[in-house]
């Protein structure tokens, strides 16, 4: 079952002399519970394509569809909402709010969605526990090292149990034995809960793991490599 | 949605103490321009109130009757018709408290040292006490309020003393002591045994004498505490009025002087004295049922505006007037007064909203990552938009709590103890303003000043808050901040 559906996307910026296609005419399809690595040098386009995937940057051209819904097609308000609702982001800084504890950076994003407060607390509780951090619930960010910082956002960004998680360069920060924790985390959630995970990233050890690995150069896929049992299945 | 709702009012909290050292520095602003705006506006409210309870229940109570033409032309035939259905009328109007009748003639006033022209009010002084409070204000040891028996009394003004010369400065033996009793220096006592005996007419002559005696941090000092116990009153003198009779006659009479008061208000002490009724109306050729004013006090919960309406309806050939007709300055001000404590307000919360603005847009700046962060996770505009209202209200409300506190405190203090302007003393009387105030404030100004302070965090919000929807999330997510 397709999750993601691109078609001929194209993305030029125009707002110099010079006009820049950062994404040429991609056709991509990710599958549900896909562990998905983007990789490419930089200014291949690899943010630019997830930007658009995520609905936070619009395309020239073509149509992304998210289950049957063109989000291309959607207004900047029904956007927000989208996001809210079927996309996970994790962000390679992290990004959690400093004034809120590692729960209720997690459930802050449960709070948007309208849920009920016993939801909201055992949700929260679950999945942070599920990151390894249960423990920490009570914890500001600041309190917590680089690893256990991007596990919280890991958390945050599965809470609301969405359509994909996209993780742009999440291990950029961080130092082996945290990236290995991580990726080990999320290829465990993956397994479990089937959460389809889009990354982007430069790191061969997210490479190592990942499931699909797609090779972006000049804004377009030059390469789409199924590894270990995704390939066997292919 | 509720529990969003406190979501982000727990974020806009918490974010305000994000900044410690900045929160507080413009927290500290707003709690001192609150502090100053409240105290100024009690100030003046304590002001306003004096100068309105001075003018009632001293110069000319709630409501003033007169013949029509009376205060056109202040003629001694100018008395008040149908005076005994007026008074009937009166009795029986369940807002009036109390009244009194006055007889007014203005005279000229003479005695060998000086002479003025005074309004003499011949007045009942038992029902007098009733409308005014004039008898609580004689000054200490300075005579009675009628009280001993004579001939002719007269309760004048300190001022009307001054201008009859009936009041002067001596330093004789008895002042001296009581000077060193309250602890003067002995070489300053020493000092002024040299001007003993003499006495000074004038307030001029005596400052003159001490100030060529004493040295100048001596007359800093204890100089405006000598002249003022060197001041002496002439109880008993006679001041010789001159004044036209009812039948049209010239007439002479001497009054003696059994008391004087001092009011807040100079212009009313110079213009008023004040004579027993009998006396007045005897001498004038007035008969038992002619006067030319009564005055009146109201019972609680009476406007006097209505009242002076059913007077009116049942008197249309008499003339009404409320206290706000009759002190204007005083009128004007209770009508007014709210609007300017509130102005003072906008003006101290509209300067502190600029660097309240500043303060945010440096914040919102610092956080340009985490908001591009929030509208990328699905937090929509609306959101947005609150979290940073509320944080600048929050912002906004912690300083002017704190401000309002202490300007409460301050006012309840000062309210209690007094704050003395006695250095411009003559010059605040002169315009009927007490020179000692007792500031005080009402609960409606604090809720009031809470809305304002509301207001101004939402308008201060504003600019922050377009700040942050101007932000494109995926630009925000890339700047350094």
């Amino acid at each position: 079952m397709n999750v993601i559906e691109i078609k001929d996307l194209v993305k030029i910026y125009d707002n110099t002399a010079v006009q820049v296609t950062a994404v040429d005419h991609v056709d991509l399809t990710i599958e549900k519970g896909e562990f998905t690595a983007i990789v490419g040098p930089s200014g291949s386009g690899k943010t630019t394509l997830l930007n658009m995937i995520g609905g936070l940057d619009q395309p020239t051209s073509g149509t992304i569809h998210v289950d049957d819904v063109d989000i291309t097609k959607l207004k900047s308000k029904q956007l927000i909402d989208f996001r809210l609702n079927n996309i996970g982001f994790v962000f390679q800084s992290y990004n959690l709010i400093p004034v809120l504890t590692a729960g209720e950076n997690v459930s802050f994003i449960l709070e948007m969605q309208g849920a009920p407060k016993v939801e909201i607390e055992s949700r929260t509780k679950e999945i942070l526990t599920e990151v390894g951090l249960g423990d920490r619930i009570n914890s500001r960010p600041n309190q917590l090292s680089g690893g256990q910082q991007q596990r919280v956002a890991v958390a945050r960004a599965m809470a609301s149990k969405p359509k994909f998680i996209i993780a742009d360069e999440p291990t950029a920060n961080l130092d082996s034995k945290a990236t290995a924790k991580l990726l080990d985390m999320m290829e465990e959630l993956n397994r479990k809960e089937h959460i389809t995970f889009l990354f982007s990233t430069h790191d061969q050890r997210v490479m190592n793991k990942a499931h699909r690995i797609l090779v972006l150069e000049d804004g377009r896929i030059v390469k789409d490599e199924r590894m270990g049992a995704d390939a066997a299945k292919e | 949605m509720v529990k969003t709702k406190n979501m982000i009012q727990s974020i806009a909290w918490k974010n305000v103490w994000r900044n410690r050292k900045r929160s507080l520095i413009v927290i500290t602003a707003v709690m001192l321009g609150t502090t100053a705006g409240v105290f100024t506006s009690g100030l003046m409210k304590g002001w306003v109130d004096q100068r309105i309870d001075e003018a009632i229940f001293t110069e000319v109570s709630h409501i003033k009757l007169y013949h029509p033409d009376f205060l056109n032309n202040e003629e001694i035939g100018k008395t008040i018709p149908k005076e005994k259905s007026v008074t009937g009328f009166l009795d029986k109007h369940p807002g009036i408290k109390a009244y009194s009748k006055h007889i007014k003639l203005m005279v000229m006033a003479s005695t060998s040292r000086g002479n003025t022209a005074l309004m003499l009010n011949g007045i009942d002084v038992e029902k007098e006490k009733q409308v005014s409070r004039l008898y609580t204000q004689l000054l200490p040891g300075e005579g009675t309020y009628f009280e001993k028996d004579g001939s002719f009394p007269i309760v004048i003004s300190d001022k009307t003393a001054e201008q009859l010369r009936i009041k002067s400065y001596q330093l004789d033996v008895i002042v001296l002591d009581s000077l060193k009793r309250a602890g003067f220096p002995e070489s300053v006592i020493v000092k002024l045994m040299a001007l003993d005996k003499i006495r000074f007419n004038t307030k001029n002559q005596i400052e003159k004498k001490v100030t060529k005696l004493l040295t100048r941090k001596e007359i800093s000092r204890y100089g405006g505490r000598i002249v003022k116990v060197s001041e002496h009153y002439r109880l008993r003198s006679k001041i010789v009025f001159t004044f036209t009779d009812k039948s049209g006659e010239l007439v002479n009479q001497t009054f003696r002087v059994c008391g004087v008061f001092k009011t807040t208000n100079t212009m009313f002490d110079q213009m008023n004295a004040f004579v027993l009724q009998k006396d007045l109306a005897q001498v004038a050729g007035l008969l038992p049922d002619e006067f030319h004013e009564i005055t009146m006090l109201l019972n609680d919960g009476y406007k006097p505006e209505q009242v002076r309406k059913d007077i009116r309806k049942a008197f249309p050939d008499i003339s009404a007037l409320t206290w706000k007709e009759l002190v204007p300055d005083a009128g004007l001000m209770s009508e007014y007064m709210t609007l300017y404590y509130y102005i003072i307000m906008g003006f101290i919360l509209f300067a502190l909203a600029f660097g309240i603005v500043n303060t945010m847009l440096m914040a919102i700046l610092e956080r340009t990552k985490e908001i591009g962060m929030l509208m990328a996770i699905g937090m929509n505009k609306n959101r947005v938009f609150n979290m940073i209202m509320l944080e600048t209200i929050f912002l906004t409300m912690v300083g002017a709590v704190a401000g309002m506190g202490m300007g409460w405190l301050v006012i309840e203090i000062t309210g209690h103890t007094g704050l003395n302007f006695s250095g411009v003393a003559e010059g605040l009387e002169a315009i009927g303003w007490s020179a000692v105030v007792y500031p005080s404030i009402t609960a409606s100004f604090f809720f009031g000043v809470t809305l304002m302070v509301v207001a101004t965090g939402i308008l201060s919000s504003i600019a922050p808050a377009r700040k942050a929807l101007s932000l494109n999330p995926v630009d925000a997510l890339r700047s350094d901040n």
